[in-house]
Parts: structure tokens; sequence; C-alpha cells
């Protein structure tokens, strides 16, 4: 296929960007394009494009537009590298633009802003387990399709790319307790909308004190 | 995240399970939170719901993103829209030459009528240039730059409509994978099964490819499947060219 470049899954499995010699590596990278290097602009884009692809596509449904906020978000990173001064993680510093451009990427396109037809049914659960998983990843996703745009990215900020709670207050620009809250009223609505993925309803337990304990 | 010293309240603890199922709590916030969770059933209830959530969301996916073509989007944006010279390792010499060419004073310059006759004959060239063109290239255009690629391989594209959960469905349901892609059209390149085709007699392969792309183009979800490079077989290409773009 002209124009794609084949990669194996299995040699390209996402980047420890949690270790501290990553982060040491990616702050390298973005004081080398600061300068205008545009190997390490590469590398940089190519060390966060399948996590971005993943995570955009499963938010907006589009490649396409998944794509052009990956493409907006970068533009800013090659136009602002020199003003990072390494208060944050490098990963903290290019979500958080990311997830500006998809917030303003769902505010501009009303295509996105719909969020899934509620009435639509989830697709079937098997009683197969080894596709088990799968099918379960498709139920959340429609799942997360039904919740407001804000939920939805917490809940993908937290599960899915494994932030702290402050790198999320951090990336959405919103105090600590504001994400638990997202996260709680996600969670809620995921069980409402979601029954049979099964837990504890999280009005019960989230409300009980603790008298088990 | 959670005040160190006195052990969670239930409602802390609950708040801070999505961390505790990731595992990007700290040290001293899970020796406060654990022992609740312990003894608390609805606290330990939900944390396996989580972890379930987390191990969903964390699956590798089916859909692998190339990441070349949307580089050279970007790139272009970049030298579209910055008329400014960044410094690079690698130095534009092109670029460095066409900077030249504009501020050195030309050598040479036609006087009087010599304009106008310098213009006649580019109109002229420009003429030429353009016939031999229509001649030498082919009248139709594609939407994709899909040209060559990988042998055994079939190119595949959905219709917009179409999310990316339904198309692992429909190629998991006619047992082919992704090999390739998706290109900045969205373009798969997809194989049967999941066996290496240098295990498969070529026939066998070949009528697999026949097989599916025979079954996804009567998917109404799919836009069009192109035929394997090569394949010389008709009916293919004239059902591929009749459901595409």
């Amino acid at each position: 296929m002209k124009g794609t470049q084949h990669i194996d899954p299995h040699t390209t499995l996402e980047p420890n960007y949690r270790s501290s010699s990553s982060a040491a590596r990616e702050v390298e990278l973005i004081s080398r394009i600061a300068a205008g290097d545009r190997k390490a602009f590469e590398e940089l884009y190519g060390l966060y494009h399948r996590r971005l692809a993943r995570f955009l596509t499963r938010l907006t449904k589009r490649y396409d537009v998944a794509e052009e906020v990956i493409n907006d978000t970068f533009y800013i990173v090659w136009r602002k590298a020199g003003d990072f001064r390494g208060e944050s993680q490098p990963s903290t510093w290019i979500l958080g633009i990311a997830y500006r451009k998809a917030r303003n990427a769902f505010r501009s396109s009303s295509r996105i802003l719909s969020v899934e037809n509620p009435e639509a049914p989830p697709p079937p659960l098997t009683s197969d387990e080894s596709i088990r998983t799968e099918e379960l990843r498709d139920w959340l996703v429609h799942g997360l399709g039904q919740l407001p745009v804000e939920q939805r990215l917490a809940v993908q900020l937290c599960y899915e790319l494994g932030y702290s709670c402050e790198e999320i207050s951090t990336i959405m620009g919103c105090p600590v307790n504001t994400v638990k809250t997202r996260l709680f009223h996600a969670r809620a609505k995921l069980q409402k909308l979601l029954p049979a993925l099964g837990g504890t309803s999280p009005k019960d337990g989230g409300n009980r004190e603790s008298s088990e304990g | 995240m959670i005040a160190t010293g006195d052990p969670a309240s239930h409602e802390e603890a609950w708040l801070s399970l999505p961390w505790l199922a990731s595992g990007r709590l700290s040290q001293a916030e899970r020796d406060k939170i654990e022992p609740h969770v312990r003894t608390c059933t609805a606290c330990r209830e939900e944390l396996a719901f989580q972890r379930l959530l987390c191990n969903a969301l964390t699956e590798p996916d089916r859909v692998t993103y190339a990441p070349g073509p949307s580089f050279r989007k970007l790139m272009d944006r970049i030298d579209g829209s910055s008329p400014r010279t960044r410094p690079t390792l690698e130095p534009q010499r092109g670029a460095r030459r066409t900077g030249a060419s504009i501020h050195r004073p030309s050598l040479w310059r036609p006087p009087g009528l010599a304009w106008a006759a310098s213009f006649i004959l580019m109109l002229g060239l420009a003429g030429v240039i353009m016939t031999l063109r229509q001649t030498t290239n082919p009248s139709y255009t594609t939407r994709s730059d899909v040209a060559t690629g990988a042998p055994n391989v079939l190119h595949i594209a959905f219709h917009r409509s179409v999310t990316v959960g339904e198309q692992a469905q429909v190629l998991r349901a006619n047992g082919a994978h992704i090999v390739e892609g998706p290109d900045s059209v969205g373009v798969f390149g997809i194989a049967p099964g999941l066996e290496t085709s240098g295990d498969i007699p070529p026939e066998r392969l070949s009528r697999q490819l026949r097989t599916l792309s025979a079954h996804l183009r009567a998917d109404p979800r799919v836009r069009w499947v192109e035929p394997v490079p090569g394949d010389d077989s008709p009916g293919d290409a004239q059902v591929s060219t009749s459901r595409g773009p």
C-alpha cells in the first residue's frame, strides 16, 4: 500500500512513557524540536501517534477526525516546543494539548457532538471466553459513546491511558475533585446503560459508610 | 490524593478505586485505602469491575495506525504555513537554492519586443507540455494513493458511517485480519486467517482471497474491496470498480 507503513503490532508496543528514561528521552526530543530538528519531531510523533490515534478514534469514531486532532496537536508541539519548561511530564503536556484540540473539535463539529443513539442496543455478548474481552470492549465503547464528552475523556485518560488523578487534572485543566466526580458519574452512568457489565452500584456502594470495614 | 494519616473512609476509598485498579496510586495512598478495601465487600466488587474495565480498554487493538502518511501531511502543513527557515540537522538543499535564486539578480533581460516574443514562445511550450501530459497520463484519478502493495493483501475501505468497532466485527466475522494501514484516506490492507501467507500454497491462498473479497463485497457496510495486485481475474476487477468510490 503506497503511502502507508506496515507496522507489526508486536514490534510497536506502547512506549513505557512513565519510565524516567523515556520521559528524559522525550524532554531531549522536545529541546531538539525547539531548535528545528525534524528528525526529533518525527521520532516524537511516532511515539505518540498510535496511542493518540487509538484514544481519539475511540472518542470520535472517525480516524480522519482523530488524525486531524493529532496533527493540530503536533503543529502546536512544533511551534511551542521552545516554551516547554519541563514543569510537567512531556506526555502530560502533549495530552493536555490533544485534550483541548479534541474538545474544540467536539464543539465545532455537530457531527461528533451528538452522542450515539441511546435506543440502539449494544452489541450482543457471547459466551465464548476467547472473544469475550473484545466484545466487552465493544460494549464499553458503545457505553462511552453515551457519556458527556468530559466524562468520556476522563474515563479514557484514567483506564485506557493510565494517567494519575493529578495528571488528569493537569491535562483537563480542572481540580482533582472534579476529575473524581466525573469518573464517579461516568461509572454510574455506564452501569445504568450496561447493566450486564455487572459490578456494584456506585450509588449503593459509594454512599454507604464503611459499615463493613 | 488522600491525606495521609488516618485510614480512608469508604467514600475516600471508593473515589480512589479507579487509580487503585490502574495501578497509579502511590504507596502511601495504597497503604491508606487498601485496609478498607480488604474488608469492604462493595469496594472489592467495584475494584474487580474497574480492573475489568482497565483490561478491556487497554487490550491491544486489531487496527494498526500507520503514522507515516499523517506525518507527511503535517510536514506539508508546517512547510506551507511557515515561511521562516528553521535550522535543521538536514539542510534543505533545494530550499537553499531557491532562496538564493530569489536574491540573485537575473542575468538575462529580453529587450523591447523580445518580451512579447518570449511570452508567445512560453505559451506555445505550455501547450505542447499539456498535450503531452494528456496523451501519456490516464484520464482517471483515484481517491487514494494506493498504487502498490504487499502481495496477497486485499485493500478495503468502509463507508464513513461504519464505526471502528463495526469494522473489526465485519473483519472478524469473515476471518480476516488487518496487516496494513489505515492510510490517510482510511484504506486498510487485510489478509485472510491468521496463518502467514508463506505457509499456504499459492492456489489455496488465491482461493481464500477470492472468497474473502466476495464475502466482503456482499456486505453493505463495505465501500469497496480491491483485488490482489497482479490478480488478472476480470471478474474481480469489474466488481471492484463497480463498488468503487
